[in-house]
């Protein structure tokens, strides 16, 4: 039985890599997305306002799984066809983006409006009131939902095996189905996922931590 | 003295700026002038739009209509015919112009003290750091805390971030300073420190708007004294005309009444 589990662990590795390849690309694609739309939505004109909010109330109404399903079996019929990787990456990324904006917008509205006006009143422009005064505090207020969302991401990602992408979950299926250990290879699964996960939650302890002298 | 007025033309000219929030009319054709090096002082009852006036003058507000000048140019509209919000980095150019103390000081919490007057010495005057380390050590030395540049706004006392609010807004040399109930946040014995160095910029000839309940500051160290009522300009005149008994305006003498009433 071990045996057959250590000669599967390159297989599952190469699973793990997806995992990883696929969170990664998912949380840094949703940051970037969640962060200027959540400024769209805290600062922008009204249409503009309107638009983030319904994107992100529409989005954080569906579940994942239909996103997904969506994404990659309800485009092609208007013309987009996308791989089954990117299809994938896609619907989480639209997901997560959707919990990035409100993150976002929670933070940047923690901070009192005071602080904008004085950074006004030295002549600073939009940008960089945002770069050296409002994001600087607003940081702190960020980092422990979105730290979170990264661990959901990571978990999440197992969805991908569902449109036959062999991550971590899938191979660790398609193991099973040759060697029918099921309970061995399982717990294998869930002490990566929860590797991953514990370390990141460690990481956003320690950073929290450092940006502790902000006032709250 | 107003020959002297006509050869030096106003620095701050407000020229029936009006504004209203919804329904409600908070500035009622607001004209006012402030020459070179002159303290003028707003009073009046909360309400009176003393507050709003301040903050369209550095563009924190819009006004509906009227203008506003600094040396001449047009605060926060292009000088066009056509009413047109400038741009953001010719309003971000102009606030530069005006320096502003807050009534809650807003200091940026995340920097020290001296760091609150370097990031507008670097990031708008385009200071190096070692140069707006020096200014911001000059100015913190002028009110008093040389000893606190290091200090986060949270290890000051009020009185002390006042003092590093106001040296955060003369740092960047704006030809006009707009000070907004800057002692109104303070507690009873930190407000007379705050005013101290208020004074010592007065007397270096610093060109200041101010808005305060400190009458007997007022009186002290103003050149003008502004009364609104109602969002309107209900008198003008040196403090000792102003704030004498007997001046003729009925909503002067109730408010300076009423006033005393609570402070006495």
């Amino acid at each position: 039985m071990l045996s057959q589990i250590i000669y599967a662990l390159p297989f599952l590795a190469e699973g793990f890599a997806v995992t990883l390849w696929v969170s990664l690309l998912v949380v840094v694609l949703s940051l970037i997305a969640g962060v200027l739309m959540g400024v769209g939505l805290v600062y922008g004109p009204a249409p503009l306002r309107w638009a983030v909010r319904i994107f992100s109330d529409t989005i954080r109404g569906i579940p994942i799984l239909v996103l997904i399903f969506f994404v990659y079996y309800g485009l092609p019929a208007v013309g987009l066809h996308l791989e089954s990787f990117w299809a994938a990456v896609l619907a989480l990324t639209l997901f997560k983006t959707a919990q990035v904006v409100e993150y976002l917008r929670g933070a940047v509205g923690s901070i009192p409006k005071g602080q904008s006006e004085a950074a006004m009143a030295i002549g600073l422009t939009f940008r960089q009131r945002l770069a050296y005064v409002i994001f600087p505090q607003a940081f702190r207020r960020f980092l422990p939902p979105w730290i979170n969302g990264v661990t959901d991401a990571v978990k999440g990602s197992a969805l991908v095996s569902l449109l036959g992408i062999t991550d971590l979950m899938q191979a660790i299926n398609q193991v099973i189905g040759r060697t029918y250990e099921a309970m061995p290879l399982y717990i294998l699964g869930a002490l990566v996922y929860f590797a991953v996960n514990y370390a990141l939650s460690l990481a956003s302890r320690r950073l929290e931590r450092r940006f502790s002298f902000i006032r709250e | 003295m107003s020959n002297a007025s006509h050869q030096n033309p106003a620095l701050l000219d407000v020229t029936e700026v009006s504004k209203a929030f919804g329904s409600v009319e908070v500035l009622r054709s607001v004209s006012l002038q402030v020459t070179r090096g002159e303290v003028v002082t707003v009073i009046g009852p909360s309400g009176s739009g003393k507050t709003t006036l301040l903050r369209c003058v550095n563009f924190l507000e819009s006004y509906d209509s009227g203008s506003i000048r600094i040396d001449g140019k047009e605060v926060g509209y292009r000088e066009t015919g056509t009413r047109q919000r400038r741009s953001e980095r010719d309003l971000a150019a102009m606030r530069a112009e005006t320096g502003m103390v807050f009534q809650s000081f807003n200091l940026f919490p995340h920097l020290t003290a001296a760091g609150n007057i370097m990031l507008g010495l670097r990031k708008v005057r385009g200071k190096s750091n070692a140069e707006a380390r020096t200014i911001a050590e000059h100015w913190l030395g002028r009110v008093g805390l040389a000893h606190k540049a290091d200090s986060l706004p949270a290890e000051l006392s009020g009185g002390q971030q006042q003092r590093v609010g106001i040296a955060r807004a003369v740092a960047m040399e704006p030809k006009i300073l707009l000070l907004d109930e800057i002692t109104s946040a303070l507690d009873p014995e930190l407000v007379g420190e705050v005013l101290e160095v208020v004074r010592s910029l007065a007397e270096d000839g610093m060109t200041m708007l101010m808005v305060t309940h400190e009458m007997a500051f007022a009186r002290d160290a103003s050149s003008r004294i502004v009364f609104m009522a109602d969002g309107g300009v209900s008198a003008v005149g040196p403090p000792a005309e102003i704030l004498a008994a007997g001046f003729d305006n009925e909503r002067l003498r109730s408010f300076l009444a009423r006033f005393r009433a609570s402070h006495f």
